[in-house]
């Protein structure tokens, strides 16, 4: 699944964030359907992630 | 030659402030926030982690930093951004040109007014300053960390926590003193801090900044590119890409990241060296005849203000120029300060210490100072 941001700074601290509880992901192109999000977002497999960036404005693209 | 001048510009830096720099522009080379390819997903990161950095450094724990490309800009930015009509700012006599001159403008358009805390009046007690300066509309208590013309330290924590108190936003110019002073946003209840980058936070010029306790809601300074949300026809309302028009200084952003690093590590080392020599400096500077150093009870950063006897301040910096030494004179960007204490005529030699100087390089100042007497 994608997590998308408008806040490119959002991407980075969800990257941050998922990495020191030890889930994978990776930062990828943003899927052009959500033009309105920012050019990259955080691609993961791990489920329930939502509850680590409640905080942070963002939407998960499945 | 012997630089002195370090409160204009660092020029010397640490190492791995040039290699951050190198290796920025040689092995990365693209902006952040624009393409969407692993380089550009590479140089947003490093631009995230710089963010993290700086706000940690100012003792914030959100990354709530706005980069510019110094801190007249983000200065600039915040006054015009946060200032509404009617509003009345209270300042002290120390501030640089950079907080002066946009608040001077404001209140020029009629929108602002503005009160100046005189130098006498700096010694007052909070509630003191708080009868004297602060109005019923008085939305903003400005101050600067250290003076760009006397080095003393102007900041008080206890007078930022008592006029957060009294429901004031406050503000710190941080650019004379960042790498020498610790700072804690959380903890000083400072609402916002301008950096700049090139002087002691030994950073690469081009990179400055704001770090704001919460994300801001007002106008940025500049539309234009933000990376984000291109199809709208204004900058988006997205922090801090909104504040960020345009394509970021990223080889002297990085440069910053190495640079404060290098000052965590390096910070108890440069500030006993700095402190050594100013005290030294002053300690020999006292014993010349006619020699008057502004400021000189006062707790103080590396930098020195003096004048010699009735001599102007540009014929000693030209004299010590041609000995291979570099001070400024004249009339420094604190036209307020020139006028506190009183060398608006004659301006002021300004003698700034950096972490690479040495005492055999002070000894060879004060040399040539001493035959002031004989041109």
């Amino acid at each position: 699944m994608h997590i998308v941001f408008y806040s490119t700074s959002h991407v980075f601290e969800t990257e941050e964030r998922l990495k020191e509880k030890g889930i994978e992901c990776k930062i990828v192109p943003t899927p052009v359907t959500d033009k309105a999000y920012c050019g990259v977002c955080v691609e993961t497999d791990a489920e329930n992630v939502g509850q680590y960036i409640e905080d942070l404005e963002h939407r998960i693209v499945e | 030659m012997i630089y002195l001048d370090n409160a204009a510009t660092t020029k010397y830096k640490p190492e791995e402030v040039y290699k951050a720099y190198e290796f920025y522009i040689r092995e990365v080379g693209v902006s952040p926030g624009r393409g969407s390819y692993q380089l550009g997903i590479d140089a947003s990161r490093m631009l995230y982690k710089t963010r993290r950095l700086v706000a940690k450094y100012f003792g914030l724990k959100e990354a709530n930093v706005i980069f510019t490309k110094n801190s007249t800009e983000a200065i600039n930015m915040f006054f015009n951004g946060y200032l509404k009509q009617g509003d009345h700012v209270v300042i002290s006599c120390y501030e640089h040109n950079a907080v002066l001159r946009p608040l001077h403008a404001l209140k020029e358009k009629g929108i602002i007014d503005y009160s100046v805390m005189s130098r006498d009046d700096l010694l007052l007690s909070e509630d003191e300053i708080f009868d004297k300066y602060v109005k019923i509309n008085t939305v903003l208590f400005a101050t600067t960390l250290a003076s760009n013309l006397t080095g003393r330290v102007i900041y008080r924590s206890e007078l930022i926590r008592y006029m957060k108190g009294k429901g004031i936003c406050t503000f710190v110019d941080s650019s004379q003193g960042a790498g020498k002073i610790h700072l804690s946003m959380s903890d000083d209840e400072i609402d916002y801090i301008a950096f700049t980058g090139h002087k002691d936070l030994l950073a690469l010029p081009g990179v400055g900044g704001l770090v704001c306790s919460d994300k801001p809601n007002w106008k940025p300074l500049l539309q234009g590119g933000t990376g984000v949300l291109g199809d709208s026809y204004v900058n988006p309302e997205v922090f801090p890409e909104a504040y960020e028009a345009g394509t970021l200084n990223m080889p002297a952003i990085w440069s910053l990241n190495a640079a404060l690093e290098w000052i965590k590590q390096n910070y108890e080392s440069i500030n006993k060296h700095e402190k050594e020599l100013t005290n030294y400096l002053i300690e020999e500077l006292g014993k010349i005849s006619g020699v008057v150093i502004y400021d000189k009870e006062y707790d103080r950063v590396g930098t020195v203000g003096i004048n010699i006897s009735m001599k102007k301040s540009n014929e000693i910096v030209q004299l010590l120029d041609e000995n291979g030494i570099c001070t400024r004179g004249g009339i420094h960007c604190a036209v307020l300060a020139h006028e506190a204490l009183g060398t608006k005529e004659k301006g002021i030699i300004r003698i700034s210490i950096g972490w690479t100087n040495k005492k055999e390089e002070i000894d060879t100042l004060i040399k040539v100072l001493k035959s002031v007497g004989d041109f």
